[in-house]
């Protein structure tokens, strides 16, 4: 409160006036405030005679309307930003919320989640798209709509993943417990969409106990609930004898095709699916199964156990295996007729299994070595290669089976690749070597302890010469693509430098807002506005440019001409004209321009055309064509025959008459419609 | 309930992420062409060198960070670290043995550092030998439990205090991932308990 204390004598007694608004001191008559804002109701009279307040209704979000002259484009401007924010999210709830037919409390109490997210700052860093169906969601959660968050992604073409991290980032901000989806929710609105007719209630029903005992066997757990509901349905559209399809039911439900049969497989397997019809309406069967997962995992388990009986069982039957090849082996070289001489010598007697590799003669000694690592791992060798093949019989293979098919394969296959005749030597001696290694390489400590770490295998992965050049070669011809973008990125921005007009490109969303234009004279920044716009190709720019040059009358008629005619109309600027060797109507001209120039260019041709019409008024044709152009923008004194003249000759003949405002497009007075990207 | 008597849960650790600095640029070039076990992706800028021995891949920037995956433990995380900075130095990236200073060599060689090895996740899969019913589950561990079938199938339960995640699934399998091994069994013991309450009985 003011006015405690009067400046001129120091009084304490200051008398408030609230219908005059004035604060006066009684000692010396001073004024000390004026115009002291009051909160006064006033009143005024209608037309009916009555009375009414005075005053607006304000709301209670957001600072409430600013009164615009002139329009409502600048809805937004004035407010502040949370209230802008809080606006349009509003906005979008409701445009959303209506196409999924929410009624108007989960619209309320979706918009109360969404000013607690924004209050929380969730919405920073997140498109407001997501947020708001987030939200959205979380109503329909905790209100239990059958709405599927699978709509909302497809009303906003968004991943429903993505949208599903949203939401449950915002269930977990906001403390709010979604309760669990029940299946049983989307029943009457999938059997809705299903189209059943009169029989709809009953087939809800039976797909409802269906989904009751979906539950009870453990199918549910983990599944998208909109599946059981289509397995559901279909299985109770069928009792009920009406054909759906699976695709129709699909369709309905949006799953895949083959998660509904598999869905149904599952059903399949338990015991309720065995009832007939009737029953399954009156009996409940008491027992429970296990879920689905847990009857596949069973299955592996099984299957592995069988696996390892198998494979002891190979062991055995390996020994006996290698006996008789030995004794195979031995008969065939008694009996086998002496190999022709050359031959002869190098073929070796080896082991058994290097019957192949004696083809290959050449080698010495050390493959003796190799034969033995050769023998030891094609044993490995028989036990993979059996015991892979194993797993894909079926289980009644057994034991009997098993044991007979190592001798089968080998007779099939002849004698079996060594590791030696694959070219696979090195490799295993790597390994064999490398598993020696191991325990050697504890790791020690220490800043870097080399100690375990074996630097031949490291060198290994170096490349020499040749093979890097090879493998750069190889680079360069699979990301040629990139490669190339580059170089182009590159000369395109050494080019523009050169030009003097290189841009730094953000890649940030473009702007609309266009750079101001920057020109050295009013006729340079026309043009650039007029090439911008693209308004018209017939402007004559030279002439444009003309009309605010001070001297230098250009060779042009149509600039000649209203210089002269200027001149004939007042003696005393005729003086002017010779001593300034330049129109000085155009120079004045000019500097009505000028003001008007400088501040909106994008209204210069308005400006030039009022200026040009009224300087010369009496001018006949005036064969300044653009402002011609121009019907009607402010002040402007009509001459109906100049404008008849004028306006024939247009050169725009096909266009209707637009004003010069419309054709610069209407509403930018610089703030090119960005409003709506400021919250 | 009887969580602790008797039950040996065997964790196994499927996945370490270890990060550790050389303070040093690195002229990923060099390596792309002369290391036969090198990927080079010029687009994102970096290089992915793989190792057989301990089976870890190392995603390399030219900054000196580097990035290693696919150990199975720590030890072997740290040690699978080392042998690649080993490797960078066969290189031709020379390396010291300070930890902490960059010490100055008359030579002038670059010097690779291995310094800030730390271990930043660890991934491991546990299985319980019973069911677990989800949804009761989640209703009775609302703040830190999630679940979203429509989503994904297991519920997802973070523990604050040891930032670790636990998925745990209806068959009895959980999937943990924390900063690090101990993390992880301790948020395997803390969540038995919970588990246990709302397991299947199998009859």
């Amino acid at each position: 409160m003011t006015g405690r204390v009067c400046r001129g004598c120091g009084g304490t007694d200051i008398e408030l006036d609230a219908a005059r608004g004035d604060a006066v001191c009684t000692g010396c008559g001073s004024v000390l405030e004026d115009n002291i804002i009051v909160s006064e109701v006033q009143f005024v009279e209608n037309s009916g005679g009555g009375s009414s307040a005075v005053g607006q209704f304000v709301s209670l979000d957001g600072a409430g309307k600013t009164p615009t002259l002139g329009g409502g484009f600048h809805v937004n401007l004035g407010k502040e930003s949370r209230a802008q924010t809080l606006q349009n999210g509003r906005r979008q709830i409701h445009h959303l919320g209506n196409q999924l037919q929410l009624n108007q409390h989960c619209l309320d109490t979706a918009f109360n989640f969404f000013k607690m997210a924004v209050s929380k700052h969730l919405t920073r860093g997140r498109k407001m798209a997501h947020v708001i169906a987030a939200c959205l969601y979380l109503v329909c959660r905790t209100e239990g709509t059958p709405h599927m968050l699978l709509d909302l992604s497809d009303l906003l073409q968004v991943n429903v993943y993505v949208l599903g991290k949203t939401f449950l980032l915002l269930a977990r901000e906001l403390c709010i417990n979604a309760p669990a989806i029940d299946p049983c929710l989307y029943i009457p609105r999938f059997a809705h969409l299903l189209e059943f007719g009169d029989k709809n209630h009953e087939v809800s029903m039976t797909a409802l106990r269906l989904l009751q005992r979906m539950k009870r066997d453990w199918m549910h757990t983990g599944r998208r609930p909109s599946g059981l509901c289509g397995a559901a349905l279909l299985v109770a559209a069928r009792m009920h004898d009406f054909r759906r399809t699976v695709k129709e039911v699909i369709s309905v439900v949006k799953v895949c095709e083959s998660t509904l049969r598999k869905r149904l497989t599952e059903f399949e397997d338990t015991p309720t699916s065995q009832l007939t019809v009737d029953e399954f309406m009156k009996v409940d069967l008491e027992e429970e199964c296990d879920p689905p997962s847990y009857t596949a995992g069973q299955r592996k388990l099984r299957m592995k156990q069988l696996e390892q009986v198998l494979s002891k069982q190979l062991e055995e039957v390996e020994g006996e295996i290698s006996s008789y090849q030995d004794a195979i082996e031995i008969e065939l070289e008694n009996s086998r007729p002496k190999a022709k001489g050359a031959l002869a010598s190098l073929t070796k007697d080896g082991s058994v299994e290097d019957t192949t590799s004696s083809l290959f003669g050449e080698e010495d000694a050390e493959d003796e070595e190799l034969e033995a690592a050769a023998s030891h791992l094609n044993k490995d060798f028989y036990q993979e290669l059996l015991g892979g093949g194993i797993p894909g019989s079926s289980e009644a293979a057994g034991g009997p089976e098993g044991g007979g098919r190592p001798p089968a394969l080998e007779s099939l296959l002849g004698p079996l690749p060594t590791a030696a005749s694959l070219g696979i030597s090195d490799s295993i001696r790597e390994c064999i070597s490398l598993q020696s290694r191991d325990p050697k390489d504890a790791s020690g400590d220490g800043e870097l302890d080399l100690s375990g770490i074996d630097d031949l295998e490291i060198d290994r992965y170096i490349l020499n010469e040749a093979e890097a050049r090879v493998k750069a070669e190889l680079w360069m011809r699979e990301n040629a693509e990139y490669l190339r973008e580059q170089r182009e990125k590159e000369a395109r921005i050494a080019k523009e430098r050169e030009l003097g007009i290189y841009k730094e490109h953000k890649p940030k969303k473009s702007c609309k807002r266009r750079e101001p234009i920057q020109a050295s004279t009013a006729g340079e920044a026309i043009e650039k506005m007029l090439e911008q716009k693209k308004i018209s190709s017939k402007i004559n720019y030279s002439v444009l440019r003309d009309l605010d040059s001070k001297g230098g009358g250009g060779p042009h008629k149509e600039d000649a001409r209203p210089q002269e005619r200027a001149g004939a109309r007042k003696l005393s600027r005729r003086k002017t004209p010779a001593s300034r060797s330049g129109a000085d109507p155009v120079a004045s001209v000019g500097k009505r321009l000028r003001p008007m120039v400088s501040t909106q260019p994008a209204n210069k041709k308005v400006a030039v055309g009022e200026a040009l019409l009224p300087s010369p008024p009496s001018l006949g044709a005036e064969p300044v064509r653009p402002t011609a152009v121009v019907v009607e923008s402010g002040p402007v004194s009509y001459h109906p025959e100049e404008d008849a003249d004028e306006e024939e000759p247009d050169e725009e003949d096909g266009e209707p008459c637009v004003s010069a405002l419309q054709m610069m497009g209407g509403d930018d007075y610089g703030c090119d419609g960005d409003d709506d990207d400021g919250y | 309930m009887d969580a602790d008597s008797d039950v040996a849960l065997d964790i196994l650790i499927t996945n370490v992420v270890c990060v550790f600095r050389t303070r040093c640029h690195l002229n990923l070039r060099k390596i792309a062409l002369e290391g036969a076990n090198v990927i080079y992706k010029r687009d994102v800028g970096k290089v992915l060198m793989k190792l057989r021995k301990p089976r870890i891949t190392a995603t390399i920037w030219s900054s000196g960070k580097i990035i290693c995956t696919g150990a199975t433990s720590e030890e072997e995380a740290k040690f699978g670290a080392r042998r690649l900075a080993r490797s960078l130095q066969k290189l031709g990236f020379q390396v010291t043995f300070s930890k902490a200073i960059r010490a100055a060599d008359t030579q002038g060689f670059i010097f690779v550092i291995f310094t800030d090895f730390k271990v930043v996740n660890v991934l491991a899969v546990c299985n319980m030998p019973f069911e677990i019913r989800l949804p009761e589950f989640t209703k009775n561990n609302r703040p830190h439990a999630s679940y979203e079938p429509e989503l994904h199938p297991a519920v997802c339960y973070r523990i604050k205090s040891l930032r670790a995640t636990l998925q745990i699934f209806s068959t009895g399998s959980i999937t943990v991932t924390g900063p690090n091994v101990k993390a992880v069994a301790t948020a395997v013991e803390q969540v038995y308990p919970f588990v246990f309450e709302s397991r299947k009985e199998i009859l």
